[in-house]
């Protein structure tokens, strides 16, 4: 069940990263606010549809929700907002693994509390080192996106070849 | 400049952690795909409100935007979605890091094709290793 729940997870993570890439190319000329008020708009109307069709909860249960658990709504227009402020500026890489290293260290964190009363899962050496790793991963993609001659917020330009890399760092992305 | 938009980004990533953990609570007692719709409508209700007092855009431009680019909604029901399911099962860190490598591996084929009206940026040598790193700490995590 674990294994398939990572699975189906890391295909939400998919959506995230195109739902960003859309976005980004969508408020440049729509605006920030505008581009974030509609995503909202159109996933509660798709939302409507599916809770009508296939919701088995109960939606008056909303109003007896500790209002802790109502204010994450706040989160996710804080989250929305940003990211598709961020994305024109620094393009979809960059605006991704900036929000992944929040993400990471405060889920952890979380975990380690088991704040929320999530699953309480202690910050023990393997995850210290898996944290190591990905300090590791996210600086590959900060020298590969250098390397890659990136102009983000530009207009979009054909890719350099890799080969024509002459070994010096770009101080200017 | 830019590192005000690294860090705008770095916050974003925080607020979903919070939002994934809280909204696993939520779902279990109102229903999962009952908090989603919550999420969304509350959101709209806040960014309405955004856009009448402080929208400075052009929300005219969605009808003539190619439709394409008006699913970012659709997509962000299934990513919360997803996570609020998970998230009882395998926990807040196992979620981030699973939807992480999702979106790595999404955004450099994003890039590297320059999909969805992103800018064109080739995949290399150095964005492969972040990517095997990631899995090797996805594997540690487990």
């Amino acid at each position: 069940m674990g294994m398939f729940m990572i699975i189906f997870t890391l295909i939400g993570g998919l959506t995230l990263s195109a739902q960003s890439s859309i976005n980004g190319s969508l408020s440049r000329k729509a605006g920030t606010i505008e581009t974030t008020f509609l995503t909202f708009l159109t996933g509660t109307l798709f939302l409507a549809l599916f809770v009508l069709f296939f919701g088995r909860g109960h939606i008056p249960g909303l109003l007896d929700a500790p209002k802790w658990q109502l204010s994450a709504a706040f989160l996710g227009t804080i989250y929305l907002l940003l990211t598709v402020l961020a994305v024109p500026k620094i393009g979809v890489i960059a605006a991704n693994i900036a929000g992944i290293v929040g993400q990471l260290v405060i889920g952890m964190v979380i975990d380690h509390f088991g704040w929320f009363y999530s699953l309480k899962i202690p910050l023990d050496g393997k995850r210290m080192l898996a944290l190591a790793f990905m300090a590791l991963a996210l600086y590959f993609i900060y020298k590969g996106n250098k390397k890659g001659g990136k102009n983000p917020g530009g207009t979009p330009k054909s890719s350099r070849p890799e080969d024509t890399f002459t070994g010096q760092v770009r101080h200017d992305v | 400049m830019r590192y005000l938009y690294y860090g705008l980004a770095l916050l974003a990533g925080a607020a979903l952690s919070f939002e994934g953990a809280i909204y696993a609570e939520l779902g279990k007692s109102i229903g999962q795909l009952e908090t989603s719709f919550y999420n969304f409508l509350a959101g709209s209700i806040i960014l309405g409100l955004l856009w009448l007092f402080f929208g400075k855009g052009h929300l005219p431009h969605v009808l003539r935007a190619p439709k394409w680019s008006l699913l970012g909604g659709l997509l962000g029901v299934a990513y919360l979605t997803s996570i609020v399911i998970s998230v009882p099962y395998v926990g807040v860190g196992i979620t981030m890091v699973a939807v992480i490598v999702g979106q790595m591996v999404m955004s450099m084929t994003i890039e590297h094709y320059g999909w969805l009206g992103s800018e064109k940026s080739a995949v290399n040598k150095e964005k492969i290793l972040a990517a095997l790193s990631m899995a090797v700490a996805l594997v540690l995590i487990n």
